[in-house]
């Protein structure tokens, strides 16, 4: 589970501070090659070693360039062979063996063996390297790999590590001894200039080898520029004026926009796998009054202020429409592990009101109370340049006056917030939201486990401070250690339970996915998992060209 | 008093003042209507168009605009009447105790002053706002905004009233007055009448400088706090342009800054 900004365990939502009115006219682009892709992407990549990606634009150059040894089906959530012809895990779990396609090649029409595989999947296992991705093999130091012959490649690991075939599509298969930042690869396309602050362009790797690309000619465009830039205001205009073939995750009055100026050009793929929720600062060392902490400690009071949030209204108003009131972790996106079957906290303000009374709170002329007389305010902060998530703490802060509760809302840049998140964890309340790269829950194990420092409303807990969140742990290692699906989801299910009973994340809504597809790129099939519309790029094309 | 010691109160043009006046009179009508509130959340009249319940329409979360425009309008003139009155009292004291004192003392302070100009002040004003408690409230906001703008606001002042305080220190009548034997005491008590001139622009010239850097603070998201409203707030919705499309009532607050900063300059005239 990540927070929409590259790049933590949690990644948070890059906000740019949209701090001056003005409406920048359309820059100059670079020309587009013929049947060149082109979009956008926020930022400048921080790197193009594969090895070292670290950052969602860094993780999208990676997409398009590297060659992996598995690919995971961003549409059908399955993972498939790419470079590799056929894998397996044994039956302990413990070692994987991959099996190379015939006649495999780089990018400079080198060889590739499993040699270099081998070879990549060791050095992204190097401390000194210092690959993310590492950490997804739980025990990187223990993991030895082995190349029998020149196609198969052993991986042994010293425990078993769910979702083992998802690492793969991370881990970019280079030339032994010679990695070369995307410039030689395996995969569809090669990096072929950057310009800071620009585009980055890549051309068409003649070679590529994954599966159906020599039967088809794959890829079909001739290469793909990305120009980086972070203002929607001018993406959008750009696109009308067909300089761009996609837009990913529109903002929701901008979708609204084009689709007043171009309605065959957008489309709304329904509840993203991502969740917009609030939380209360529980961590008992944070610098608030014993009194507040007593509060944010208190289930009854978490459970009442989230039955007097009316979230239909929060998607409603806030989204335009394009959100789903959510209450659990998991998306109904998320179908394999979305639970129905789920009991959860209703929007009740009469509900609230008894529960809060209940607990020892008084209404004393419109203001909430608590037994020792303290009148209950809080802040909530976010971040600035989301407009949505701004809207939505305003509409709790009318919410919850209805309950006597006064509610300060504060932007704060993300450099400030997370200094307060994560370091000082000076704040009362939190809202923000939580981006799912992954529809598996084991994904989610940093937010979970109260021992890991993303586990917000509490970070980094010596020991579980509360029965309900050792018994989250205990779950949440269950469902790693289980061997079958039906235990994991059961496991996953009763952490679903305890969150929706304890109220430690309330959640508000789960975003759609909001896109905008030129009618001349052909081939598109979108999906919700990142880089959702152009997993396929391969197949990938401008009308007109071959 | 001495002869030559007049009062020059500049001409204010009454024009611009009284509709200042009558404006603000309005917004306090428009405040004092029953069932009106500036946080109150309409939620099934979003972006409405103007109607005989709301004049100019409704925002985005469902709030009547002419509302939120009338509560800016009295908060930001008055945050700012008050921010420049003090900032031009501060300028007045250090201004005319500096030009009275030694020269090198006089020098000193005039050279603290230039170096508080010189510093980065928006950048200051942002970092001392964002280390407020995350619980002040919209009305502490307000209060601490102006407050910080009358404090970053007194050196420019100062430094013009510590040129005139000079000039009248060399004046003829200063001479005659000491000549003729008056006490420093007696002599002070004249010098605040004969700045008046100087110090009146110069509260009139603050109103206006401290409306916009208000504006600028909330369009920062460092201003006032929600639900108050504020121009920066509002402003703040001219940044999206599928807003702008939606209704033209979305351009009512920077029209009615534009003509208040207009008035305000039509206010004070020159001498």
């Amino acid at each position: 589970m990540i927070m929409r900004l590259p790049r933590l365990p949690i990644r948070f939502v890059a906000a740019a501070v949209t701090a001056v009115v003005g409406i920048t006219c359309a820059g100059q682009t670079a020309s587009r090659l013929p049947g060149e892709l082109a979009w956008t992407i926020g930022f400048d990549p921080k790197t193009f070693d594969p090895a070292k990606v670290d950052d969602q634009e860094s993780e999208l150059v990676r997409y398009l360039t590297a060659g992996v040894l598995l690919r995971f089906n961003r549409s059908t959530q399955k993972v498939e062979p790419q470079l590799a012809e056929d894998w397996s895990i044994s039956s302990s779990g413990r070692t994987v063996t991959f099996k190379l396609r015939a006649d495999l090649e780089f990018s400079d029409g080198t060889r590739l063996t499993a040699k270099d595989a081998a070879w990549s999947i060791r050095r992204v296992l190097l401390p000194a390297t210092g690959a993310p991705v590492a950490e997804e093999f739980l025990s990187a130091a223990g993991v030895t790999v082995e190349t029998p012959d020149e196609r198969t490649v052993l991986v042994h690991l010293p425990r078993r590590v769910i979702g083992i075939g998802k690492v793969f599509d991370e881990i970019a298969i280079e030339p032994a001894d010679r990695p070369s930042e995307g410039r030689l690869t395996a995969g569809p396309f090669v990096v072929a200039d950057y310009r800071r602050s620009q585009y980055v362009r890549l051309r068409r790797n003649p070679h590529y080898s994954g599966p159906d690309s020599k039967e088809f000619g794959l890829p079909y465009a001739t290469g793909i520029r990305l120009d980086i830039l972070d203002n929607h205001e001018q993406e959008i205009r750009l696109f009308e004026h067909g300089e761009y073939d996609v837009i990913d995750s529109l903002p929701p009055d901008y979708f609204s926009l084009l689709k007043q100026k171009a309605p065959n050009t957008v489309r709304d793929l329904g509840p993203s796998l991502n969740t917009e929720q609030m939380w209360f600062n529980q961590a008992p060392g944070a610098p608030l009054p014993a009194w507040e902490k007593a509060w944010f400690q208190n289930q009854a009071f978490r459970v009442a202020v989230s039955r007097a949030i009316h979230r239909a209204d929060l998607a409603r108003i806030a989204y335009e429409g394009h959100a789903t009131p959510a209450y659990s972790f998991i998306s109904p996106a998320n179908v394999a592990w979305f639970d129905r079957s789920l009991s959860v906290p209703q929007e009740d303000v009469a509900a609230a009101k008894a529960g809060l009374a209940k607990a020892g709170f008084r209404l004393i002329g419109g203001v909430l109370t608590d037994a020792n007389g303290h009148p209950v305010r809080f802040s909530i902060l976010t971040n600035t340049g989301n407009a949505a998530r701004f809207k939505m703490a305003t509409l709790i802060q009318e919410d919850l006056k209805g309950i006597g509760i006064q509610v300060t809302v504060v932007a704060l840049d993300f450099p400030a917030l997370i200094e307060r998140m994560m370091h000082t964890q000076d704040y009362e309340a939190c809202l923000l939201g939580l981006e799912n790269v992954d529809p598996d829950p084991n994904a989610m194990m940093n937010v979970w486990l109260s021992s890991s420092p993303n586990h917000q409303w509490d970070p980094s807990e010596k020991t579980p401070a509360t029965s309900w969140e050792a018994e989250i742990d205990r779950a949440m290692n269950m469902q790693a250690s289980s061997l079958t699906d039906a235990e994991r989801k059961q496991a996953v299910d009763r952490v679903q339970q305890i969150v929706a009973d304890q109220q430690p994340f309330i959640y508000l809504v789960y975003p759609n996915a909001l896109i905008a597809i030129s009618p001349r790129l052909k081939g598109v099939q979108p999906a919700v998992l990142a880089p959702g519309l152009v997993w396929n790029v391969e197949n990938l094309r401008l009308e007109g060209t071959r | 008093m001495a002869r030559g010691m007049t009062m020059r109160i500049p001409a204010i043009r009454p024009a611009a003042f009284w509709s200042l006046l009558a404006l603000a009179a309005i917004a306090i009508g428009v405040l004092a209507l029953p069932g009106r509130s500036y946080s109150g959340q309409d939620r099934e009249q979003l972006l409405a168009s103007a109607s005989a319940q709301h004049p100019a329409g409704t925002d985005a979360l469902g709030r009547d605009r002419m509302v939120r425009v009338s509560a800016a309008f009295l908060l930001s003139m008055g945050g700012a009447v008050m921010a420049s009155a003090a900032a031009t009292l501060a300028a007045a004291g250090v201004g005319t105790l500096s030009a009275f004192s030694p020269a090198a003392l006089g020098s000193l302070a005039m050279l603290a002053c230039d170096v508080f100009l010189a510093l980065p002040w928006l950048f200051l004003l942002m970092m001392v706002r964002s280390t407020l408690p995350l619980t002040t409230s919209p009305a502490h906001s307000a209060a601490i905004t102006f407050l910080i703008l009358a404090v970053v606001g007194w050196p420019a002042c100062a430094r013009a009233v510590y040129r005139g305080a000079l000039e009248l220190r060399k004046s003829e009548w200063m001479l005659q007055a000491r000549a003729a034997g008056l006490r420093d005491k007696q002599i002070m008590r004249h010098v605040l009448p004969n700045l008046t001139s100087l110090l009146i622009p110069q509260f009139l010239i603050c109103i206006p400088a401290f409306i916009i850097a208000e504006a600028n603070l909330g369009a920062l998201g460092l201003g006032i706090g929600e639900p108050l409203p504020s121009w920066g707030s509002m402003l703040l919705e001219l940044d999206n342009s599928p807003m702008l499309m939606h209704t033209a009532w979305v351009y009512l607050p920077i029209a009615l800054l534009i003509l208040i900063l207009l008035l305000f300059e039509g206010v004070a005239t020159k001498q």
